[in-house]
């Protein structure tokens, strides 16, 4: 059976295709051989999406193989170690463009990789443009991002990779996990009746968390949805069947036809803003308490 | 309360990714082992690479579900805590204030089990 997917990039229909995916492979019976057929064009950061599903259909490994019409598809897909990693192709492709942003899997809550990881991919490397103040508050995001799959998704790993596409002046990044995702935490804790486009965005309102206990929560998504915002960027979370886009400072939000086994957080950066991220009036450390 | 204890976060982490909850909680365990000695703490940020949310809220915004806003205010202080950081911290702490309003009868429930100075 060939699965030929079109063009994936980071938006609702390239979100959709790959659950589409993921929903092939679930019905494929044991002697089922299943063939993926890359397009022309596959945004290298949506390989977490993928990579999560095989994860999760990971006893259907052996089954699915892999092809490409377009060579630069397969050769980002070396550079990013994506598929070395997933045992698809024994060798690494040097990336000397240095665009992409390496696919990893860590274990919940495995920080001291997931650091060693921003530090290796995030200091220095093939991001000329961006300024210190952006990538000090990029980085501070994609801490945000891990903490929160670690602290409410209860899954046992989570995927990250990236991509810096240099002509736009755009890099996408995006965490992957499969927990509870956004449906099942926000309902089972709030017992509100919700969708689970409704649950995203319940998460995404202000002081909101489903956090309770001695520690205060509900500001790690928001900050980066603030940041975001000022930064011009972008922000999707896809979750169980739930869509939620921020773009150009509004909202979107859309339901897939299946559901993705967890949550997938992406971030687009304009690496050209040139903000400093301070407030205008300076807080003073003796004022902060 | 008169001596000022001086904890480097970088110190108690041993590294500058102030990132993990996990580790926010050590630094809050240090502050309320110093409160409850009767010490003022100095809190220096010196050499941290990254600051979260989710680190600030264990270490910094826990302490207001035990200890008061006043007597936060006059037994805390901040050192080496770089101008955007500050944004962070900040927010941190107006969302602990507003977390544990109204939920006074929660932190003397704490109180009681763990103990506390609260001032």
């Amino acid at each position: 059976m060939n699965i030929r997917l079109q063009n994936i990039e980071s938006d609702f229909k390239g979100f959709s295709d790959l659950i589409a995916v993921c929903e092939r492979i679930k019905s494929c019976g044991p002697d089922d051989e299943l063939v993926v057929i890359f397009p022309q064009w596959f945004d290298a950061n949506m390989c977490v999406v993928l990579g999560a599903i095989l994860h999760f259909s990971s006893k259907k490994k052996d089954q699915i193989s892999f092809e490409w019409i377009n060579p630069e598809t397969k050769k980002i897909m070396q550079k990013n170690s994506f598929l070395f990693f997933l045992g698809f192709d024994n060798s690494i492709m040097l990336d000397l463009n240095g665009t992409t942003i390496e696919y990893k899997q860590f274990s919940q809550g495995d920080y001291r990789s997931f650091s060693e990881y921003v530090e290796r991919n995030f200091r220095g490397h093939g991001l000329p443009e961006m300024s210190e103040a952006l990538l000090k508050e990029f980085r501070k995001s994609i801490f945000e991002i891990f903490e929160n799959a670690v602290t409410h998704s209860e899954t046992e790993y989570i995927f990250a990779c990236g991509q810096y596409f240099p002509y736009k002046k755009r890099l996408d990044f995006s965490i992957a996990d499969l927990g509870i995702g956004f449906y099942r935490n926000v309902t089972s804790k709030t017992k509100l009746d919700l969708s689970p486009v409704q649950a995203i965005e319940w998460a995404m309102g202000e002081e909101k968390t489903t956090k309770s206990g001695p520690i205060p929560g509900g500001l790690g998504l928001k900050l980066i949805r603030e940041f975001v915002t000022l930064n011009r960027g972008k922000m999707q979370i896809a979750s169980d069947s739930g869509f939620w886009e921020l773009s150009e400072g509004s909202v979107k939000t859309n339901t897939f036809s299946s559901k993705f086994p967890g949550t997938v957080v992406n971030i687009e950066i304009n690496t050209a803003d040139s903000r400093s991220y301070c407030l205008e009036e300076e807080i003073e450390a003796e004022d902060i308490f | 309360m008169a001596d000022t204890v001086k904890i480097s976060v970088t110190d108690v982490i041993g590294s500058g990714f102030c990132v993990a909850s996990g580790d926010g909680q050590k630094v809050y365990e240090k502050i309320a082992q110093a409160f409850r000695a009767n010490e003022k703490v100095e809190l220096s940020f010196s050499d941290i690479t990254d600051l979260t949310s989710a680190f600030l809220n264990a270490a910094i915004g826990q302490l207001y579900g035990k200890f008061s806003e006043e007597f936060i205010r006059e037994n805390l202080s901040l050192k080496d805590l770089a101008k955007e950081d500050r944004v962070i911290m900040k927010k941190v702490v107006d969302r602990a204030k507003s977390y544990f309003k109204d939920t006074e009868p929660y932190r003397q429930a704490v109180r009681d089990v763990i103990g506390g100075n609260d001032a």
